[in-house]
């Protein structure tokens, strides 16, 4: 018997049958049991949280001590900001609801980030420019369905004449709708598939690497 | 090189250095161009209007920095309708910047100046929930088991708008507002198709295509997708804010993508034929 394989397979199967229990039957003492599971599951994802932070440390930790790479200064400055985030929230003691935590966060993080999503505008644009062609039929296709989609997404448009709006929606309808359901159902099917067999143990990609 | 060539080949600063400046001249003398109000916004609106005072919203800010320009302006229009109509509001986030969003709303809606709103009794904010679907199916089938303390460190049972909500009986209506996919359909599996609960929800732009089949299939009542749903509501809840100003900039930058698109093709094609002809 490998203890390795088999205990978290049985652990998987044990969570998996209460869950899919839970979702069909109004038993309490299932409903009960699957309430402490979701509770552990989400302490687990908070302490996977904190692995990854650990794992930030050890990987940037390397590049700095290495200094091989000419971007090990990004690695200093990323343990720095996450050190100082960190005595922020600990010294004030109130973490997110501290005044200092939030100064930082908002004279800090949110600039850039806000800025780093915005940069995309720009790729996008000049992405629109180059690839949007009508090189064959299937471009055309899709060129003048993009044409459309901004014709309608663009507020100025639709206010003036009603019909982009229609025509939009028409393509988010029938067009964009059907094809997405199609999709969504296989995905459905195939995460029924997936989730059987990983309750039947036949699937054991989730353990990594043995 | 021939003119038809160099204008499909326009360099990449020429063509960011317009958009740019379509950008700014909106930003520095606001047109006031018209709009047009949507209709998955508009359900929205009138699936919160619908609303007897005192029903019970949760609340999801599924986002951050990064989506705070885009869904902020949203999220900020959606609360001043909840206040207006005397709504009772649990506040959660599935997302860790979430908990770093929520005071930036509550600055711009104000709700104890404007409305006279009292945190614990209107309002409360449970903080940061961590698992995303664990999180929702954990809120949703017993609150209690799952969050014990508000965003402040109070013990939730010593909360008065809590003290008689245990789970998805409880609450009227589910809302979020996200820039993540997990987010917007894990909220249509844990709150719609496990409890039936009347769901709306507010994405970006982008996501869209992949969630507007669940809103034509009722799954979905309301959608407020981007600055186009943002501005939408803000003009449908008369507080003019962010997303209206926005509108602008995109009519305007949105309208030079499109005459680059054509200016694109024209000369593709213009380039094709001149080759042909030297052949």
């Amino acid at each position: 018997m490998d203890y390795r394989r088999d205990i978290p397979l049985a652990i998987t199967f044990l969570v998996g049958v209460i869950a899919v229990m839970d979702y069909y039957t109004t038993l309490k003492s299932v409903t009960d049991t699957f309430t402490v599971i979701k509770n552990w599951g989400v302490v687990l994802y908070a302490f996977a949280l904190g692995i990854g932070a650990v794992n930030l440390f050890r990987v940037h930790g390397r590049r700095i001590s290495e200094r091989r790479r000419a971007d090990w200064p990004f690695s200093a400055w990323l343990l720095l900001m996450i050190v100082m985030f960190v005595v922020v929230g600990l010294g004030t003691g109130q973490f997110e609801t501290s005044s200092q935590y939030e100064w930082i966060y908002n004279a800090i993080y949110l600039p850039i980030d806000s800025t780093m999503y915005a940069s995309l505008c720009f790729y996008m644009s000049y992405g629109a420019y180059k690839i949007l062609r009508a090189r064959n039929f299937d471009a055309f296709l899709l060129f003048i369905t993009a044409i459309f989609v901004i014709l309608g997404n663009t507020p100025l448009f639709p206010a003036t004449f009603p019909v982009f709006f229609h025509i939009r929606e028409w393509i988010f309808g029938p067009i964009v709708g059907g094809a997405y359901r199609g999709i969504r159902i296989g995905i459905g099917i195939g995460a029924v598939v997936l989730g059987i067999r990983t309750l039947v143990g036949l699937e054991t990609g989730y353990l990594g690497r043995r | 090189m021939s003119a038809w060539e160099k204008l499909t080949a326009l360099p990449r600063e020429v063509v960011l250095g317009l958009v740019l400046i379509a950008m700014i001249i909106p930003v520095i003398r606001p047109l006031g161009l018209p709009l047009m109000v949507g209709t998955m916004a508009k359900d929205w609106y009138d699936t919160v209007d619908a609303l007897p005072e005192g029903s019970i919203v949760l609340f999801d800010i599924g986002f951050g920095a990064g989506g705070y320009p885009t869904l902020g302006p949203a999220t900020i229009a959606s609360f001043h309708q909840f206040f207006e109509k005397n709504l009772k509001i649990i506040i959660m986030a599935t997302q860790v910047a979430g908990s770093m969003m929520y005071p930036l709303i509550m600055d711009a809606v104000n709700p104890e100046t404007i409305y006279g709103a009292v945190y614990g009794e209107d309002y409360v904010f449970i903080g940061y929930i961590a698992g995303t679907q664990t999180a929702m199916a954990g809120v949703l089938g017993d609150l209690y088991a799952i969050v014990s303390v508000d965003y402040k460190g109070t013990p939730i049972a010593q909360i008065p708008l809590l003290k008689d909500v245990k789970g998805a009986d409880d609450f009227t209506l589910v809302a979020y507002i996200t820039t993540s996919g997990d987010i917007a359909e894990g909220w249509v599996y844990q709150a719609y198709s496990a409890y039936g609960k009347d769901l709306i929800g507010g994405m970006l732009s982008m996501m869209t295509t992949t969630m507007k089949p669940y809103y034509d299939t009722g799954q979905l009542l309301g959608l407020l997708d981007g600055v186009k749903g943002a501005s939408d509501m803000e003009f449908l809840t008369g507080h003019p804010g962010d997303a209206i100003r926005s509108s602008d900039v995109l009519s305007f930058s949105q309208t030079l993508v499109l005459i680059f698109i054509v200016i694109g093709n024209i000369s593709y094609f213009g380039a094709r034929a001149a080759r042909k002809e030297e052949f």
